[in-house]
């Protein structure tokens, strides 16, 4: 049999949309994704659902949204890696027969009126009045989000290997770049390295337009047989290969945590499945939630050495016009925040050839990634437009 | 913000609980409580519940000397929590202890320009609240004078940064 293939993408409105739930967001999504491919509702047989920190969309969405019959129903989360993971998922049920039409579904409403993206996306577990015990102390030791830890991650990167913030920079202002063609993006005036450098410290080494927007809404796929995909009204994007590998932080002597991610387990895994090198590889869509994931996610999918991720994404290389198209719709830097389902939603774009001005100028193979936690867990999809046949121990 | 949580103090005020009472015995007395697995003797963290080396959950208490390196540090300029407005600016970092445990703790008294990957470190102890809240003693860690000779052990100092 042929690889899955996504068939459908459902983007709901993004950024600040106020007064909707992440439930309803997640409907509205999973009705767009499937009248995105020719579908009607009562053909998806399969629910796969994540949303956001507050983990508040369950599978009451099959009701809200009345399905059929349904052979495959879960949450997943595996934080930033969820997209990669529902998506390898389904591909896998549909293998396996349990289903033939999997809706995969991100939805996350954290925004509120008058309140800052920091606020919206602190971690609830210091926000408690009570400060006691050794988590008290941890508290006073400051590292109390994730802003703080991928800059404790960065610094290891920036002391090991002399990258520099400036370097950091660039991958900010290369996706600014993609971001001034998308329409779907926030933030679409153009940056330099010098606003880079000027943006205020959010945790130092980390400067402002190293972080991540925060968004509202919602973002689905279709995932169904590649042969079944063809016949539908979009382009099939096929999934040629999958991966994904989790590392919890090692806090000890010899770690490398910060430094190497289980980026370099998945994505070499999904590459060896995909039969391809990660030369072949035209088009990368890489989860940013800040700008050094995306530094270290090129390094570990061997992209460049380790150390090197630096001097590698300067002088525009991931820009428009350069020699690799990263994160082609600003990513979660610069165009919207749907934890994994930014980078799989613009690589459907882009494999169907739909990206119009910021369309890349090849597209036969997309590597995606996904990143959660504190650099602790990752997936991996590679797609193509081009249908392929599934190694055999898939099928098996 | 209110004029009160400029007046938040620098650590914020913390009590103990019935997990903590030795650890915080410990910081009174100038100790840094760590934990020691019974099996395979790996030092852990102060929070662990699993050896990382051997997979047992038979961890005793440990005295660790106090002393270590710095792997990594961040400034933070703007509070990220409402309890923290009062510590800003402040370095938070992780500290390798000369045992093996990685602890995320405050860096006290280091400007910028003086620290590096790899620097010596050691534990010192701050009065965790103010006046009217105070909260227990907290370690936290130090660059080490550079003419301090390591076999001397650390330098414990008791009361407020």
């Amino acid at each position: 049999m042929t690889s899955a293939a996504i068939a459908g993408l459902g983007i709901t409105e993004l950024g600040k949309v106020y007064g909707r739930s992440a439930t309803s967001l997640a409907a509205e999504a999973v009705r767009l994704a499937a009248a995105d491919a020719g579908l009607p509702l009562s053909a998806v047989d399969g629910l796969l659902v994540s949303s956001g920190n507050k983990q508040d969309v369950g599978i009451q969405l099959a009701n809200v949204l009345s399905t059929g019959p349904l052979g495959v129903c879960a949450t997943m989360n595996a934080f930033g890696a969820t997209a990669g993971v529902m998506v390898a998922s389904a591909a896998k049920a549909i293998a396996a027969r349990e289903a033939t039409t999997v809706a995969c579904v991100f939805a996350d409403a954290p925004l509120k009126p008058k309140e800052s993206a920091g606020t919206a996306y602190g971690s609830p577990r210091f926000n408690s009045r009570e400060i006691a015990g050794l988590g008290g102390w941890s508290l006073a030791g400051g590292a109390v989000n994730p802003n703080i830890l991928y800059a404790m991650c960065a610094r290891r990167h920036l002391e090991r290997y002399g990258t520099t913030s400036e370097q950091l920079g660039a991958i900010a202002v290369a996706q600014r770049a993609w971001a001034a063609h998308n329409p779907l993006a926030a933030m679409r005036d153009p940056i330099t390295i010098e606003d880079h450098q000027a943006s205020r410290w959010i945790a130092e080494p980390l400067h402002l337009l190293d972080c991540c927007l925060v968004s509202n809404g919602a973002v689905a796929v279709i995932v169904t047989a590649g042969d079944r995909a063809r016949d539908l009204e979009k382009p099939p994007v096929h999934v040629w290969g999958w991966g994904q590998a989790h590392e919890v932080r090692r806090m000890h002597a010899g770690s490398d945590w910060g430094l190497v991610t289980p980026a370099a387990r998945s994505g070499p895994a999904a590459l060896r499945m995909a039969g391809i090198g990660v030369d072949d590889v035209d088009i990368a869509e890489l989860y940013d939630c800040y700008t050094y994931t995306v530094l270290v996610t090129l390094e570990d999918y061997g992209f460049c050495p380790k150390g090197e991720g630096g001097s590698y994404v300067e002088g525009g290389r991931l820009a428009p016009g350069g020699k690799l198209a990263v994160n082609t719709g600003g990513g979660q830097l610069s165009a919207y925040y749907m934890w994994g389902m930014t980078p799989l939603s613009e690589a459907v774009i882009q494999a169907r050839g739909e990206g119009g001005a910021r369309q890349a100028p090849r597209n036969d193979i997309l590597m995606v990634s996904g990143n959660g936690g504190i650099l602790e867990h990752h997936s991996t999809l590679v797609l193509s437009p081009h249908a392929r046949e599934l190694p055999a121990e898939v099928t098996a | 913000m209110s004029s009160a949580e400029v007046e938040l103090p620098a650590f914020p005020a913390v009590a103990r609980d019935a997990g903590s009472a030795a650890f915080f015995d410990a910081a009174a007395r100038g100790v840094l409580l760590v934990q020691r697995c019974t099996s395979c003797a790996t030092v852990l963290t102060p929070e662990a519940r699993t050896c990382l080396s051997c997979g047992s959950v038979d961890l005793d208490a440990a005295e660790a000397a106090g002393l270590g390196r710095l792997v990594s540090w961040v400034v933070v300029r703007h509070a990220p929590i409402p309890a923290l407005a009062g510590a800003v600016p402040y370095l938070s970092a992780v500290v390798e202890l000369d045992e093996g445990p990685w602890l995320m703790v405050r860096l006290i008294e280091a400007g910028s320009a003086e620290i590096h990957a790899d620097a010596r470190v050691q534990v010192d102890f701050v009065r965790s609240g103010a006046e009217e809240n105070t909260g227990e003693l907290l370690p936290v860690f130090r660059l080490t004078a550079s003419d301090v000779v390591s076999d001397v052990g650390p330098e414990v100092a008791e009361g407020s940064a």
